[in-house]
C-alpha cells in the first residue's frame, strides 16, 4: 500500500478525533446555554448568577411537589432564603426532622443549623414546631422556640440561615 | 421521562464514534505493519462495539440522566490505547482486551451497587481502612513483591495486582465524607490570629500532617514516587475545595517541597531521576535512555506522526505503560497528542461541571476528588515522558497497559455518572414525585 494513502487515511482518522472532541464540546455547550437561557434574564442579578444549577432545580421540583400537594392535600415547607435554594420544597407526614443530617426529612443545606436541629409535627390537625437542642435556636415568625410551638400556615420557620414557610 | 433522554441519545452517537474511531486506528495498523486488512476484523468491531453498547445500556437503566460525555472519553481514550498496545506488544493487547472486558463489567457494577453516591459517606472509616490497608499491603513480606525497583505489587496465588489503584479511589470516597463533616472547623474561623493570617488550630491541622506522613512512608517504602505525590496532592486539593482557604494550597506546596527535598537529599533513586531529567544527554545510554528515547520519539513524530505501525516506539523501554504517551507522540504526532491531551482536559472538565452541579456537599466533593486523580494523574506521566518534571511511572488513565488501573478507572468513571445523574434536576424532581 503507498504510503500516501496511508498518510491521508492517518489524518483521517485524527480528523475524526478532532470530530468527536467537537461534538463533545457541541453537546456541552448546548447544555450551557440552555441553563443560562432557563435561569437567569437579561437583568440578572449576581446572587441569581453565583447559584444558576441550583435555582431551576427548585423551581422545577417546586412545581412538580406542587402537583403533587394538590393531590394528597398535605401541607409543605417552602424554602424562601436563602435565595439559592428558593422555593425547594419538602412534604410534611405527621412528624418530621428538620436539620443538616441526610437522613432529616427536611434535609437542608446550611452549615448554620444543627445535624438535627428541630421537629415539626401534628397533633389535633395542629402543627408544632420543637427546637431539639440546636446550636443556634430555631425561631417562627422571628420568635425564639422554647417547648413546643404553633405552626400556622404562612408562618415561617427560621433554622439556621434558612427560612421556610408552611404552606398548606 | 420514561422516553429517551437527550443527554443518552447524545452519548449513543458519540459512542458509535469512539466504535468507529478504534475500529479504523486498528485497520490503520494493520494495515501500516502487513499491508493488508486484518482477517478477525469483524470479531473485533462486535466485541468493542458490544462493550460498549452494555455500558450504554447500563447507563440507560441505571442513571439515565447522567452526563453524556464521559463514557464516550473513556471508551475513545481506552480504544485508541490498545490499538497502540496492539502495534506495541500483541501479548499485552490480549490482556489489555480482557481487562477492557473486566472494567466495562465494573463500570456496570458500580452503576447497580451504588444506587446514590451519597450511601458510600456513611462508610467513611471502612473506606479509610481499606485504603490505607492497600496503600500498605505491598509492604507485608510474602504478598508484595519488588518490581522494576518500586514494591508497588501484591501477590496472592496466581493473581498479582496494584493496590494503590484501588486505595486512591477509597480514600477519596473517605477525604470527601471527613471533609464534608470537618469543613467548617478546617475552614479555620476559631483558630489564633498571625498577623493577617487567621491559623487553624493545631489538632486540624492533624490530618494534613497525617497525609504528608502517610504519602512520605509510601514514597521511602514503596519506593513509588508517582502514587505519593497523587497521593498528597490528591488531600491537599480536597482540603482546598473544602474549605475554599488557599492557605491550604499554600501550606501543602510548602510541605511538598520539603518533603521532595528531604528525599531527594536522602535516595539515590530519586537524586537519579532528577539528574535525568535535567541533564539526560550526558546518561543518553544509561539511566537516561529510556527519557531520552522517549523524546526522539515525539521529536520523528513531528506534527502529523509517521503513521500507525510506521514509526518505531518499540524502541522505549515499557513503552505500553508508562510511556504510550510518547508512542502516540511517534506515531500521530503532536496532532494525536493533543487529541488525546484534549480528551483528558474534556473528561476532567465534564467532571468538574459535575461537581458544581451537585447539590450534596459530599457529591460534590468526591467529583472535584475523582477528577483530581485523572488530571494529576495525567499531568504527572505526560509531564515525565515530556520531560517537564521528573519521570515517576504511573499510569496514563485509560490508555497505559494495566489491568488494575484500567478497572479503577472504570469504576471512578462510573461513580461520576452516578453523582452527575443524581444531581441531575430530573433526577431530583422525580425522586421527589415518588
Amino acid at each position: 500500500m503507498p504510503v500516501a494513502v496511508l498518510t491521508i487515511l492517518k489524518l483521517c482518522l485524527v480528523g475524526v478525533i478532532y470530530l468527536f472532541l467537537a461534538r463533545v464540546v457541541r453537546a456541552v455547550w448546548v447544555e450551557i446555554r440552555t441553563e443560562r437561557v432557563g435561569v437567569t434574564g437579561p437583568t440578572g442579578s449576581t446572587e441569581s448568577a453565583a447559584a444558576p444549577a441550583v435555582a431551576p432545580v427548585g423551581r422545577r421540583a417546586a412545581r412538580k411537589a406542587a402537583k403533587v400537594e394538590k393531590a394528597n392535600a398535605r401541607p409543605t415547607l417552602k424554602i424562601v432564603e436563602p435565595p439559592g435554594q428558593l422555593g425547594t420544597t419538602f412534604r410534611l407526614d405527621d412528624e418530621v426532622t428538620v436539620g443538616r443530617a441526610p437522613g432529616c426529612a427536611v434535609s437542608i443545606d446550611d452549615t448554620f443549623a444543627s445535624q438535627i436541629h428541630a421537629r415539626v409535627f401534628q397533633r389535633d390537625n395542629q402543627w408544632f414546631v420543637e427546637d431539639l437542642g440546636s446550636t443556634n435556636g430555631t425561631w417562627v415568625n422571628r420568635k425564639r422556640v422554647h417547648g413546643p410551638m404553633k405552626f400556622l400556615p404562612g408562618d415561617r420557620l427560621q433554622v439556621g440561615n434558612t427560612v421556610l414557610e408552611l404552606q398548606q | 421521562m420514561t422516553a429517551t433522554v437527550p443527554r443518552r441519545r447524545t452519548e449513543a452517537g458519540l459512542l458509535v464514534m469512539a466504535v468507529g474511531i478504534t475500529v479504523g486506528a486498528y485497520l490503520l495498523v494493520s494495515l501500516g505493519r502487513t499491508a493488508t486488512l486484518p482477517g478477525n476484523i469483524r470479531p473485533f468491531v462486535l466485541v468493542i462495539a458490544g462493550l460498549l453498547f452494555s455500558a450504554h445500556m447500563a447507563t440507560r437503566m441505571f442513571a439515565k440522566n447522567a452526563d453524556a460525555g464521559l463514557l464516550p472519553l473513556a471508551g475513545v481514550l481506552n480504544g485508541i490505547g490498545y490499538v497502540m498496545i496492539v502495534r506495541l506488544n500483541p501479548v499485552l493487547a490480549n490482556r489489555q482486551a480482557a481487562w477492557t472486558a473486566v472494567g466495562i463489567v465494573a463500570y456496570i457494577g458500580t452503576l447497580v451497587v451504588v444506587r446514590q453516591a451519597n450511601r458510600l459517606e456513611r462508610l467513611r472509616y471502612t473506606f479509610a481502612l481499606v485504603g490505607l490497608a492497600l496503600l500498605l499491603l505491598p509492604l507485608v513480606p510474602g504478598v508484595g513483591l519488588n518490581i522494576n525497583g518500586s514494591r508497588i505489587w501484591a501477590h496472592f496465588g496466581p493473581v498479582s495486582f496494584q493496590p494503590g489503584e484501588l486505595a486512591k479511589l477509597a480514600l477519596a470516597i473517605f477525604f470527601a465524607s471527613y471533609l464534608v463533616e470537618r469543613r467548617e472547623l478546617l475552614a479555620g474561623t476559631t483558630g489564633r490570629v498571625l498577623g493577617r493570617l487567621r491559623l487553624p488550630e493545631i489538632r486540624h491541622v492533624g490530618p494534613i500532617a497525617a497525609a504528608w506522613v502517610v504519602s512520605l512512608v509510601v514514597m521511602v517504602a514503596e519506593r513509588d514516587l508517582g502514587s505519593s505525590l497523587l497521593f498528597f496532592t490528591l488531600f491537599v486539593v480536597m482540603l482546598w475545595v473544602a474549605t475554599g482557604r488557599g492557605l491550604y494550597i499554600f501550606v501543602g506546596s510548602l510541605m511538598f517541597v520539603v518533603g521532595s527535598f528531604l528525599a531527594w537529599r536522602s535516595f539515590d533513586h530519586v537524586q537519579r531521576r532528577v539528574r535525568i531529567w535535567l541533564h539526560p544527554w550526558p546518561e543518553a545510554t544509561g539511566a537516561a535512555f529510556q527519557i531520552v528515547q522517549s523524546l526522539y520519539a515525539f521529536g520523528s513524530g513531528g506534527v502529523a506522526g509517521t503513521g500507525l505501525a510506521l514509526g518505531s516506539p518499540t524502541r522505549i523501554p515499557y513503552a505500553a505503560t508508562d510511556f504510550i504517551f510518547a508512542a502516540i507522540g511517534e506515531e500521530l504526532g503532536l496532532a494525536g497528542t493533543c487529541a488525546v491531551l484534549a480528551a483528558f482536559l474534556l473528561m476532567v472538565g465534564a467532571g468538574l461541571r459535575i461537581a458544581r452541579q451537585a447539590p450534596r456537599p459530599f457529591d460534590q466533593l468526591l467529583a472535584a476528588g475523582l477528577n483530581t486523580i485523572v488530571g494529576i494523574q495525567t499531568f504527572i506521566i505526560v509531564g515525565g515522558v515530556t520531560r517537564l518534571v521528573p519521570l515517576t511511572g504511573v499510569t496514563l488513565p485509560f490508555v497505559s497497559y494495566g489491568g488494575s488501573s484500567l478497572v479503577i478507572n472504570y469504576v471512578l468513571i462510573a461513580l461520576l455518572v452516578r453523582i452527575s445523574h443524581d444531581s441531575n434536576p430530573a433526577t431530583i424532581a422525580a425522586r421527589k414525585e415518588q
